[in-house]
């Protein structure tokens, strides 16, 4: 059974503005990837993208999300400065489809992502298909 | 930079333009208690209950405003709006309510407004002066919903008092929360017995208003 876990580079990240990135998170989601985003999603941008799933929701195929936003923003003026101007959040966030992420929690020295695999055949027919396969 | 810029601004704003009457949003994630809260609060000073508490998440799943609360302190007078808010959630599971004794329908048609209800809280962000974060306080405080609404009024400039709510209970840990988010004001209350809410009335007139 595969996880595919998707990793989106700041710079792909920086050319998209808030709605494109929301979408092109949910798209991926939706396709039960887990993607993992080399920024922190701005607290906005994490309401958005909250909104956003709230809609896609379906009763069989689309639960929701799990993720989890690692924040290593720049604390000091200066380092704001430098942040606005490179147009850069430092961080990560992860993101994935309840189907497939059971829990991400943040321990003391680390964070920890568990994830669910689905070994039946109905749950690898409904991965198939969201990749679509067959 | 902008958000620090237009932060400071709503602050100053806030302290010439300081409202008779607070419209105060009730904000937290599924379960914490916001209801029951609201139901306390407007008990007392109202004699009426607002709102349905229940063990089945989603129970509250429209926004529920309790207009003209007039509170006394021993400070004065406080004038409050509240604004009850279904829980914030970023998924939502119908089978979790059949596991409640509901039906598929039934199940169905609470999942969809709950997903509703969730949207209607964040769009209600915009329109809230002040926000009582009710966190359960026998969970684990540091979760990605709870860093998302306290990340989001920080972002507006909305000021906020973060209510450790459930403290009756024997494995309630007020203590997390407030080391969780230390830059925030924390008042540990029950808001089923009533226990502390005085002090958090005290904390709404000195730090909200």
């Amino acid at each position: 059974m595969e996880i595919q876990l998707d990793f989106v580079s700041a710079e792909t990240l920086a050319r998209k503005g808030s709605a494109e990135k929301i979408s092109f998170i949910l798209d991926k989601i939706k396709k039960n990837v887990i993607v993992v985003l080399e920024e922190a999603l701005e607290p906005r941008e994490e309401a958005e993208l909250i909104e956003a799933t709230m809609r896609e929701i379906d009763a069989e195929e689309f639960h929701g999300i799990e993720f989890y936003r690692i924040d290593s923003r720049a604390r000091g003026l200066r380092e704001k400065i430098a942040e606005y101007i490179a147009g850069r959040r430092h961080g990560l966030t992860i993101v994935g489809p309840t189907r497939l992420i059971e829990a991400i929690k943040r321990e003391p020295d680390y964070i920890s992502m568990l994830a669910r695999i689905d070994v039946t055949e109905e749950g690898k027919k409904k991965i198939r298909r969201k990749k679509g396969g067959k | 930079m902008l958000s620090e810029l237009r932060k400071s601004l709503q602050k100053l704003l806030r302290i010439f333009h300081r409202k008779k009457q607070i419209q105060l949003g009730f904000y937290g994630p599924v379960n914490a208690g916001k209801t029951t809260l609201a139901n306390r609060i407007s008990l007392d000073w109202l004699g009426r209950e607002v709102g349905t508490v229940s063990e089945i998440p989603h129970e509250t799943r429209e926004v529920q405003k309790i207009e003209n609360i007039v509170v006394t302190t021993n400070n004065g007078e406080l004038r409050m709006n509240i604004v009850d808010m279904p829980g914030i959630a970023t998924q939502v599971d119908y089978k979790s309510f059949k596991a409640f004794g509901m039906s598929e329908d039934e199940a169905k048609a609470r999942a969809r407004e709950a997903t509703k209800g969730v949207i209607e809280a964040i769009k209600w962000l915009d329109n809230v002066d002040a926000v009582l974060v009710v966190l359960d306080s026998t969970q684990d405080p540091y979760t990605q919903v709870n860093v998302t609404i306290i990340g989001n009024l920080e972002a507006r400039g909305i000021p906020m008092i973060i209510v450790a709510n459930k403290i009756d209970l024997p494995e309630a840990n007020p203590e997390s929360i407030a080391s969780a988010f230390p830059q925030h004001v924390v008042v540990p209350i029950s808001a089923a017995t009533g226990e502390n809410i005085e002090k958090l009335y005290e904390a709404i007139q000195k730090h909200l208003t």
